[in-house]
């Protein structure tokens, strides 16, 4: 009787979760906890990845039932890449005779501009922030705030300072020679407010990456180089600098590939005409596939936005192997 | 240097000798010069970050008749900054009428805290499977997490809305029916569940840097004391961790209440149907376009959650921002 009672609960017990998850070997047990995570990942990353890939090899399907039609191989791309697709696209994918109306050169002028322009307020906000001063902490809060703002109000912020009957934005644009009077309707306006809104939100970004580089200097080479006679430039120049090049090639890295996803931005200063005034590549995606119902045409674009931004990357990377393989 | 400002002696006036008595001052001690200059610059620095949110709350304040003439002058003096033409705090108010703001800010906050609680979770399962057990593919497991975030937005976008609107045939139960994907558009769970995925690998690394390093000691402890595996994680590592799980909580809530492209896709814009405060902006900016007073009284008032965050949790939101540019 007692015997019977006693196999049967360590048989419950062997068939309990828990008894189960605690005889797992470390590695069963790490690939147990990896496994939501996964499942998460797999479902709404990874599977997405391979169904647009799937979509982007077959036909357009806009009379019949179904998303996609018929399975054509690379010749979404090929139209894309040719030009063929123009026409239907909206934009042109590539044309140098209009930069700012083709997606490929508006993602890659306005990454240009904006993330060198970042990396120069950036850095000038780092070497303020590590300084000793009071109220540092206020000030550290008050260039955050821009960060954090929602990318819809930011947006907004800037629509209004530009709004020609609202704001002064154009206006003082005016006065320095730039601007037309329907800035929200002209690419390279356009192009100059979305820019200066990047700048308010993210440079605090690289800030605090090179500032936290910077906080990683040891102090002692700068007493060296004062007895060394060093000129505070010259400090800069060959301390500070070399120092914080690899934090700020990480730094790049990032602002790189968040600023070649621009969409919402545009979409909200230029309003819902923003994206057929300035068509960024991310732009080009969503109104192919909302706007025409031009689903493979759309996956073959986003793809090939993934190659342009590998392809940055991929230039970053090898810099940064140099960097650190090399004399700094 | 004395005898620089030594030579013109005789012969000045008053006005000369003071200037001369300052420029003397300054060349001795130069650093009192360096100061005020330092102090100019962070603030006008801070001033300049801060303006765009001083121009909301003028356009706010100021009355919808007014709006088209603000002035950069009050009582007839010129000033540096545009001021209100009038009082209507009212705008705050009827900001909530006209579109309901509330419903939007609610949908934001609670998409953002649900999305939070899952990512810790399952981040936290993950975290401590990377950072305190050794097994085979850690490395390649952990790239693999980090490279979903690499990718832009859009090449998840198709397939993501596919599924929620119900178009994804997932499999057939023979004789029964054929099961298709859910139709989540217009629910909390179309942005639930995409955000958990996209903005968990961020979390998972801040956990995994983290949790790696409670010493072991602890946990078998605990263990010892009679503990399960991941009773030893909730009861031991993840309170021992808790500054980590709050940097990784806020840095996750922030980047969901900003996220603009699911949450510009993923729903028909309806507070009804949970569309965030992306919608809330743009349904300003669409529908009611000449209410100019209203969109800035919007803006200010969707920026309070995230300024609010700001300022407790500034020194979170560094260390978990600059965790990831350090660490490679």
């Amino acid at each position: 009787m007692a015997t019977e009672s006693e196999s049967s609960r360590s048989a419950t017990r062997r068939y309990s979760p828990t008894y189960w998850v605690e005889n797992m070997t470390d590695e069963q047990f790490a690939y147990f906890m990896l496994l939501p995570a996964f499942a998460l990942v797999g479902a709404f990353a990874l599977w997405p990845l391979w169904e647009t890939f799937q979509m982007s090899l077959h036909a357009d399907n806009l009379t019949g039932s179904g998303y996609v039609g018929e399975f054509v191989g690379i010749e979404n791309y090929v139209a894309i890449l040719t030009g063929e697709m123009t026409a239907l696209l909206g934009a042109p994918f590539f044309d140098l005779d209009q930069p700012l109306q083709s997606a490929l050169s508006v993602t890659l002028i306005y990454t240009a501009i904006s993330v060198t322009l970042e990396l120069i307020v950036g850095f000038g906000m780092a070497l303020i922030l590590d300084k000793e001063f009071y109220g540092r902490r206020w000030v550290r809060v008050a260039i955050l705030v821009p960060w954090a703002v929602p990318i819809a109000i930011q947006g907004m912020i800037f629509y209004l300072i530009f709004l020609p009957s609202v704001g002064f934005g154009t206006q003082a644009m005016h006065a320095i020679g730039l601007f037309s009077d329907t800035p929200f309707i002209n690419s390279a306006d356009l192009l100059i407010m979305v820019i200066i809104a990047d700048v308010w939100k993210t440079s605090a970004f690289i800030a605090l990456i090179v500032l936290a580089g910077l906080q990683s200097i040891d102090r002692e080479l700068y007493r060296v180089g004062r007895v060394a006679g060093a000129s505070a430039w010259q400090r800069f120049r060959y301390i500070t600098f070399p120092l914080v090049v690899p934090t700020l090639l990480v730094a790049l890295l990032f602002r790189t590939i968040q600023s070649m996803r621009i969409f919402g931005i545009i979409r909200t200063i230029g309003g819902s005409g923003g994206c057929s005034t300035l068509p960024s590549l991310s732009c080009l995606v969503v109104t192919t596939f909302q706007g025409s119902g031009r689903y493979a045409t759309a996956a073959a674009l986003a793809f090939i936005t993934a190659v342009v931004v590998a392809i940055v990357a991929g230039i970053y990377i090898v810099g940064f192997a140099d960097v650190e393989g090399g004399a700094i | 240097m004395a005898t620089v400002t030594g030579d013109d002696g005789d012969g000045d006036g008053d006005d000369g000798n003071a200037l001369e008595r300052s420029a003397r001052r300054a060349m001795e001690r130069p650093w009192t010069v360096y100061r005020a200059a330092f102090t100019f610059g962070v603030v006008a620095f801070v001033l300049i970050t801060l303006f765009p949110f001083y121009w909301l709350l003028v356009l706010a304040l100021t009355p919808l008749t007014n709006v088209n003439n603000i002035d950069f002058e009050a009582f007839g003096l010129p000033l540096p900054v545009p001021v209100p033409q009038g009082f209507n705090p009212a705008a705050f108010v009827e900001v909530f009428r006209l579109v309901p703001f509330h419903r939007f800010m609610f949908n934001s906050i609670f998409i953002g805290l649900v999305t939070t609680a899952i990512v810790l979770v399952i981040a936290s399962l993950a975290g401590y499977a990377f950072g305190r057990l050794e097994f085979r593919g850690r490395r390649v497991l952990m790239v693999l997490f980090l490279a979903i975030s690499y990718f832009p937005p859009v090449t998840f976008a198709i397939p993501i809305f596919r599924y929620f609107t119900g178009g994804v045939h997932l499999f057939t139960i023979p004789g029964v029916t054929a099961v298709y994907s859910p139709n989540w558009f217009n629910t909390p769970g179309a942005l639930i569940t995409p955000f958990s995925a996209l903005f968990m690998p961020l979390a998972i690394f801040i956990l995994t840097t983290f949790y790696s390093q409670i010493p072991d000691g602890l946990e078998d402890a605990a263990r010892i004391e009679g503990t399960t595996r991941i009773g030893a994680l909730f009861r031991v590592i993840v309170p021992l961790s808790a500054p980590g799980v709050a940097t990784a909580g806020v840095l996750t809530f922030i980047s969901i209440y900003n996220e603009f492209f699911f949450s510009f896709l993923l729903t028909d814009g309806q507070a009804q149907s949970w569309a965030p405060i992306v919608w809330g902006i743009l349904n300003y900016q669409g529908q009611y376009q000449q209410y100019y007073n209203l969109m800035a009284a919007a803006s200010l008032i969707g920026v309070i959650p995230v300024a609010v965050l700001v300022v407790l949790a500034q020194e979170k939101i560094v260390s978990g921002l600059t965790s990831g540019g350090l660490k490679e």
